[in-house]
């Protein structure tokens, strides 16, 4: 495929009065990609959003969405773009499939009503009110009406919040067969393990930045986050003997231990050959590589505190 | 997809969200029939009681009940209601999500007032048909198409100003106070719970400036047998015409999309 970039922003600002909500963010999202937008509240997520779904207009910069200016946005363009937004916005009076099939009727090229329904898992909920459905029902009900006009871009802002972990992978199951037909997502959430596991690539924002962005694997070793190796000591094998071999940092609360390697295969060899001589048991031991969550969390304290 | 059938979806639910609100149907369907019942057994009980126009004519207390009470109707079915369900739509964020979609924004305020005409028509129909059948409202066949005018003028105006006021309304609550308060005091001003000829003069004057005067006494002189000629009258239309381009020229330019209350 050829891969022609859906979304391309430069310089992107926008101020509020005196407030400067996104301060000059850079970013691409490549067709057929899945992009997790990640970020605090108040990190200027949703302002980002709601310039590339042509809602607000910038102060400043460069956006491109499939090579058009979304502040002026053409009806063809908007049969290519979908959207699923914070809120629940359908009218509780309608029924499920009433509300898609509205829906279906503003695009050239829909995808079937029914289909659809069943895709987001509500097809025994078709003939109900969206007034009667759970919040995560009525979540689906926004990302059918999202995606059944069949668009090449999806964006997705905080789809499961709310869901209960069945529904989530349910969700995330979706977002996976959206991908598989070589949509492009745009994904803002909540939780990191969900754009862990969907997002291709990830742009971390904070006060308005972008303090971190790149492949979502790679995100913790370009940023020179290590791997910790977790355990509980036992006799047998003191702090000090363990200092002895391994240089990494060895931090130590009570008998819990955390080596943070750069070299993970090799000081958990020594680790265990040492524990292996002295007969020791390593409880609980762990090997956990940086995951989203931490870097998140580590990139976004300041604005937590 | 067609525009056409756009807006032929858009108004088909609107009108399915109407009947399935039972407040919408009580407020804006049953109490105008009620109203007719009511003001007939009250004011025609026995007795020729006929009212005076403005202009003169005279006509049956029956007859000239039956006319006000379709432009209320009228009046409720345009104005009232689409203040309300606009505002309502606007600030559950359903018309930002429209918004966000291909769907040319003109189809959906086309099938909005597609749903307010032809409740205004359906109402005019149903309270036409009580009059005549009920209370011997008798219907002249030469001012008939004048009187169907009316309500189409009528309802083209009031459309105009319902959608024109929901820009001004921010909530829901607001624009369900606002919009039916208007209409019950207009209705006084227009003689159409109390006879014109009944009124104080000053209240009158005032009534004069407002569409619902107007559109009232366009009904009733096209339902007086002693109306001359097709029945229309210049001023009425004059000034229901400036109305409705006034309330469209509003519209047009202050028409919200995005919520209001909740701020962002």
């Amino acid at each position: 495929m050829v891969s022609e970039a859906a979304i391309r922003v430069s310089g992107l600002r926008k101020s509020y009065g005196g407030h400067e909500a996104v301060s000059g963010i850079d970013f691409e999202v490549a067709a057929g990609e899945v992009f997790g937008f990640l970020g605090p509240n108040g990190a200027g997520k949703t302002t980002t959003i709601e310039i590339l779904e042509g809602y607000r207009e910038r102060s400043g910069g460069e956006v491109e969405v499939f090579g058009i200016d979304p502040a002026q946005p053409t009806r063809a363009w908007r049969n290519r773009v979908g959207l699923v937004l914070q809120e629940c916005e359908l009218d509780p009076l309608w029924t499920v499939r009433e509300a898609v099939s509205l829906f279906a009727r503003f695009y050239d090229a829909p995808r079937p009503v029914e289909e659809t329904i069943k895709l987001v898992g509500l097809g025994d909920k078709r003939d109900a009110r969206v007034g009667t459905l759970s919040g995560g029902q009525k979540r689906r009900a926004d990302v059918a009406i999202g995606i059944v006009g069949d668009p090449d871009l999806i964006f997705l802002d905080e789809p499961t919040t709310g869901f209960d972990p069945t529904a989530r992978r349910d969700a995330w199951n979706m977002i996976e067969g959206l991908k598989a037909l070589g949509k492009t997502v745009f994904l803002t959430t909540h939780y990191m393990e969900e754009a862990q596991h969907l997002a291709d690539r990830v742009a971390i924002l904070r006060g308005g930045k972008i303090v971190a962005q790149g492949r979502t694997e790679e995100l913790g070793a370009s940023l020179g986050r290590r791997t910790v190796i977790d355990f509980t000591l036992s006799n047998g094998l003191s702090i000090e003997d363990i200092r002895s071999r391994i240089s990494a940092p060895v931090e130590a609360s009570g008998s819990q231990v955390g080596i943070e390697t750069e070299n993970p295969q090799a000081d958990l060899y020594r680790l265990l050959s040492l524990a292996q001589e002295r007969g020791a048991k390593l409880d609980d031991l762990e090997v956990r590589r940086p995951s989203l969550e931490d870097i998140f969390l580590e990139l976004t304290k300041e604005e937590k505190s | 997809m067609s525009d056409r059938g756009i807006v032929l979806a858009q108004a088909r639910m609107a009108i399915t969200v109407a009947l399935r609100t039972p407040r919408a149907i009580i407020f804006t369907m049953a109490f105008p029939l009620v109203f007719l019942v009511l003001f007939n057994s009250i004011f025609s009980n026995g007795g020729d009681n006929t009212a005076t126009l403005p202009n003169d004519l005279k006509l049956s207390a029956q007859a000239y009940f039956t006319a006000g009470i379709v432009a209320y109707a009228v009046a409720l079915s345009t104005f009232t209601t689409l203040a309300v369900s606009l505002t309502t739509q606007r600030e559950r964020g359903q018309l930002k999500r429209y918004r966000g979609t291909p769907m040319p924004p003109w189809t959906f305020i086309a099938g909005q007032i597609a749903r307010a005409t032809i409740q205004a028509l359906a109402m005019t129909a149903l309270l036409l048909a009580v009059g005549a059948i009920v209370y011997g409202v008798p219907i002249p066949g030469s001012t008939f198409p004048a009187f169907l005018l009316y309500v189409v003028i009528g309802t083209a105006t009031l459309c105009s100003l319902g959608i024109a006021l929901s820009a001004f309304t921010p909530t829901p609550d607001a624009a369900s106070t606002i919009a039916p308060f208007t209409v019950v005091m207009l209705a006084f001003f227009s003689g159409i719970w109390i006879p014109v000829d009944q009124l104080p003069h000053w209240l009158e004057t005032v009534g004069k400036i407002f569409p619902l005067y107007h559109l009232a006494l366009g009904l009733q002189t096209t339902l007086s047998p002693d109306a001359k000629g097709s029945g229309l009258d210049a001023e009425n239309l004059l000034i229901l015409a400036i109305w409705a381009v006034a309330g469209a020229r509003i519209a047009s330019r202050r028409f919200l999309w995005e919520p209001q209350a909740a701020g962002g």
